[in-house]
């Protein structure tokens, strides 16, 4: 089973980070996936894929009751983001998901209908949890070509889905950033091959650089905060991507 | 709450057993489905054969007159067999669809079972197990159904072609009245006989299909 750990917490307004499952088998890509609590209402940043729904669904379990998720944001369209939704939604028949525009049709192949999906436009849309604004921001091309993280004005947390992704070995598995320098080797193969657009990510570092951000959050490896939210982008910034070796 | 009781992994597990049985079920309904597709491409046949045997007992006028009777039981025969064909088509269709449907959702049963495992005390959970547990039982009561309407399909074809069998071995005795056309009209009988047999054949094998509980 995954352990849940509470980064944020002001009154009913909390974020939990669901990670690390010891249980995994090697094959599957670890993920993290984060639960966004307020006035008693959920929402579920990029639930993972089916095979680990078990885990997923016992940790938050734990922590809410999954009858009071009404949203599951997907930041785009990859398996190990989303290919659980139908499992998720056997739960709670009403629940949405909400998801770039582009994938709008695609999605569906792993369950829902029409009611499930909200279309988030290109430019980003403000997604309401019991009140609490949440902002879906463009990161298109980083590295799904139609991409969208998700900010948390109030609790000062992005969550970057891929962006900020490290592939961390056995034996460094802290769930927050403890040396940037030591941290960042694991992240860097993978966003020269896996993010598509120089231009979008420059893009990207421009817009984040003006937001006011105490946690970046991505869907694998380890949380950035404080300094190194800002050493990130500016490494990001400085960083080559989109090409192979071949 | 008698309903939750039996909802622990080990109901699971059992599920996890028909599910492969589901998977086994699929191979052997596209094995029928192989095997009635032939019979239907052979049934097609016969019925040009017995069009070509009733102009062949025209031309023989008075010389093959039993003949022309036979050719046109024949063609009528043909006619009762492709209906029978489509009905097997049809039940075999409906066999697929629900026993694909099973394989589809057994992953997911094998996904709720391992989550069930991980907290045997959810009662949401086991509600969404119950539901799933009650969609499986109904569709397995279809697959049944459909089992048994399959296996009454097969019976009444086989039927059907022990009595074409004895018009085409009768048409090979008439044949031999046919005077000068009794050659030409012993061919046409015996080719007609040996396409029952190979339908006889076929619809045999699939009576003793495993998915009837038969041993092929
Ligand atoms: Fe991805
Ligand atoms: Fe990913």
């Amino acid at each position: 089973m995954k352990t849940t750990q509470t980064i944020f917490e002001d009154g009913s307004h909390k974020w939990t980070a669901i990670v690390r499952d010891p249980a995994r088998p090697d094959y599957l890509i670890d993920t993290n996936e984060y639960l966004i609590q307020h006035a008693g209402q959920g929402l579920l940043l990029d639930p993972g894929g089916s095979e680990i729904f078990p885990a997923v669904f016992s940790a938050l379990s734990s922590e809410f009751d999954p009858s009071k998720l009404v949203g599951i944001f997907a930041s785009h369209q990859d398996p190990d983001i989303i290919s659980s939704l139908a499992l998720w939604l056997e739960f709670n028949p009403g629940m949405k998901c909400y998801v770039s525009w582009l994938w709008g049709s695609f999605i569906p192949h792993f369950g829902g209908t029409a009611e499930t999906f909200v279309a988030l436009p290109d430019e980003g849309e403000t997604i309401p949890l019991a009140g609490l604004p949440l902002q879906a921001v463009p990161a298109h091309y980083l590295h799904s070509s139609g991409n969208l993280h998700l900010y948390d004005r109030q609790a000062k947390i992005l969550f970057s889905g891929d962006v900020g992704a490290a592939l961390l070995p056995a034996d460094k598995q802290n769930l927050f950033v403890e040396d940037f320098a030591a941290h960042i080797r694991h992240a860097e193969a993978f966003h020269r091959r896996w993010m598509g657009s120089n231009e979008a990510k420059r893009r990207w570092c421009e817009r984040v650089s003006q937001m006011d951000i105490d946690m970046m959050c991505p869907q694998h490896g380890a949380i950035y905060r404080g300094a190194d939210v800002q050493r990130f982008i500016n490494w990001f910034d400085e960083l080559n991507v989109g090409i192979t070796r071949a | 709450m008698q309903m939750m009781a039996g909802l622990t992994a080990g109901d699971g597990r059992e599920r996890g057993h028909a599910s492969s049985g589901a998977a086994l079920d699929l191979l052997r309904i596209v094995r029928i489905n192989e095997e009635i597709k032939r019979v239907v491409s052979v049934a097609f046949k016969i019925n040009i054969m017995a069009l070509n045997a009733i102009f062949l007992a025209k031309r023989a006028g008075n010389a093959a007159l039993g003949f022309g009777v036979l050719s046109n039981e024949l063609r009528v025969f043909s006619k009762d067999l492709r209906e029978s064909m489509m009905t097997l088509t049809r039940l075999i269709h409906e066999s697929v669809a629900e026993v694909s449907v099973i394989l589809q959702e057994s992953r997911q049963d094998e996904l709720f079972r391992r989550t069930a495992a991980l907290r045997p005390d959810d009662r949401q959970l086991a509600v969404v197990l119950d539901r799933r547990d009650r969609r499986h039982a109904e569709r397995e009561e279809r697959i049944a159904v459909l089992r048994r309407e399959l296996r009454m399909a097969v019976d009444d074809a086989a039927r059907l072609v022990e009595l074409g069998g004895v018009l085409a071995k009768s048409a090979k005795i008439e044949a031999a009245y046919g005077a000068g056309f009794a050659t030409s009209l012993g061919q046409v009988s015996g080719e007609f006989d040996g396409i029952v047999e190979e339908i006889r054949a076929s619809l045999d094998k699939l009576r003793h299909s495993s998915f009837f509980g038969g041993s092929a």
